[in-house]
């Protein structure tokens, strides 16, 4: 099968969207031909959109934007969707891989629903979604083997999702939390994450505090 | 102060409205705008401020002067436009990076002791039920995390009909 992995973080760096698709990818990798995909570095060419149109699955992964999809990408959707009427042929399932800021992986439930929508005009087959809570947490452990400690939800996810996309099945899908109590993250994500990045740059607490 | 988003043509926009409104800010495509790159750079870097400085890096701090937000939206798939939900994404300096919980839910603290009324007018020739639903269901999500008074939704199968409402 030819599998497309669309990274549709608009970080231009280390992104919890690669992370996740780094996860996927040896996963599914056996016997199927993948392809990566960067909309943010710089809008995909017609070339692309119609290779888009001629793979048996997506695999869409990014981050939760004001509950809904980051713009880049929701622009790309939106281009794709009249290659996807005037190109493709065959069948194509799609998958989401979601992470969101808050700690609730529920949060990710009306990007699931848009992207679903998406594939009801395209004319895809929408096949699961994974919805992630603390996302942002995922960058600092990288230690972590998959399936373990706070991803233990994740790794049983994948492994689910991987065996949907090599059968290019649909499958109820599942929003998540991280197996980490939600005070201990709220208290790391606060103090080891914005205050310590805050003062990296120079700035105290009542900095970042300031109206205008 | 009273702020409208929309995604119509600025020349489009401009044959709606007799003559400019004096207490209404306008935000509307002129093709300058950069999507938000996630360096939370607005929280804490330039705290209230994107550092990216296209003209829309000022959004939150324009949401904290303003009473009544409406936003005029073509409805795609159940989410707002592109250029729309650009402009949302570019807005996060309205809010905290830290977290509160209501209702068993995280969001970002406010920033501001403001609050807005919201109204969100989507046009579309066929929409779907589906797509209405889920974008009645996101707007109610955006209310809650700006924290807006309320908010209403309305659907419209044309541009007109929205002109026919809004002029």
């Amino acid at each position: 099968m030819n599998i497309a992995l669309i990274n549709g973080s608009p970080k231009l760096k280390k992104s919890n969207s690669a992370i996740m698709l780094g996860m996927l990818e040896p996963l599914i990798r056996t016997g199927h031909e993948i392809t990566t995909y960067h909309p943010n570095k710089k809008p995909l060419t017609p070339e692309q959109y119609s290779e888009l149109c001629r793979m048996d699955v997506l695999v869409i992964a990014f981050p939760l934007y004001v509950d809904g999809i980051p713009s880049h990408l929701f622009r790309m959707l939106v281009a794709l969707e009249e290659y996807m009427k005037a190109e493709r042929e065959g069948d194509i399932y799609v998958y989401a891989l979601i992470n969101n800021g808050f700690f609730e992986g529920q949060q990710n439930h009306l990007a699931l629903e848009i992207i679903q929508n998406w594939c009801s005009r395209c004319g895809l087959h929408f096949g699961q979604g994974l919805g992630q809570g603390a996302g942002e947490m995922m960058g600092f452990l990288a230690k972590v083997p998959v399936g373990r400690g706070p991803l233990k939800n994740l790794g049983r996810a994948m492994q689910g999702l991987a065996g949907n996309i090599h059968s290019r099945s649909v499958d109820e899908s599942m929003l998540f939390n991280p197996n980490f109590p939600r005070f201990a993250w709220k208290f790391t994500a606060t103090h080891s994450f914005w205050n310590a990045t805050a003062k990296k740059n120079g700035l105290k607490k009542k900095d970042i505090l300031r109206r205008l | 102060m009273k702020m409208i988003f929309h995604d119509l043509g600025q020349h489009e926009y401009a044959a709606w409205v007799e003559a400019p409104q004096e207490e209404v800010t306008v935000i509307s495509d002129n093709g300058t705008i950069r999507h938000c790159t996630g360096c939370f750079g607005c929280w804490v870097r330039t705290p209230g401020v994107c550092v990216l400085k296209d003209g829309y890096h000022n959004m939150g701090e324009l949401l904290s002067k303003c009473d009544e937000l409406v936003i005029i939206s073509k409805c795609e798939y159940g989410s707002y436009s592109p250029f729309i939900l650009n402009v949302l994404n570019r807005s996060i300096s309205y809010v905290l990076p830290y977290f509160s919980t209501q209702s068993g839910e995280t969001h970002h603290r406010k920033r501001y002791d403001h609050q807005f009324a919201l109204s969100v007018h989507f046009y579309g020739e066929d929409l779907t039920e589906a797509e209405m639903e889920t974008a009645r269901k996101l707007v109610a999500a955006n209310s809650v995390n700006l924290y807006s008074i309320g908010n209403n939704v309305y659907f419209h199968n044309s541009l007109q009909a929205v002109k026919e409402v809004l002029a």
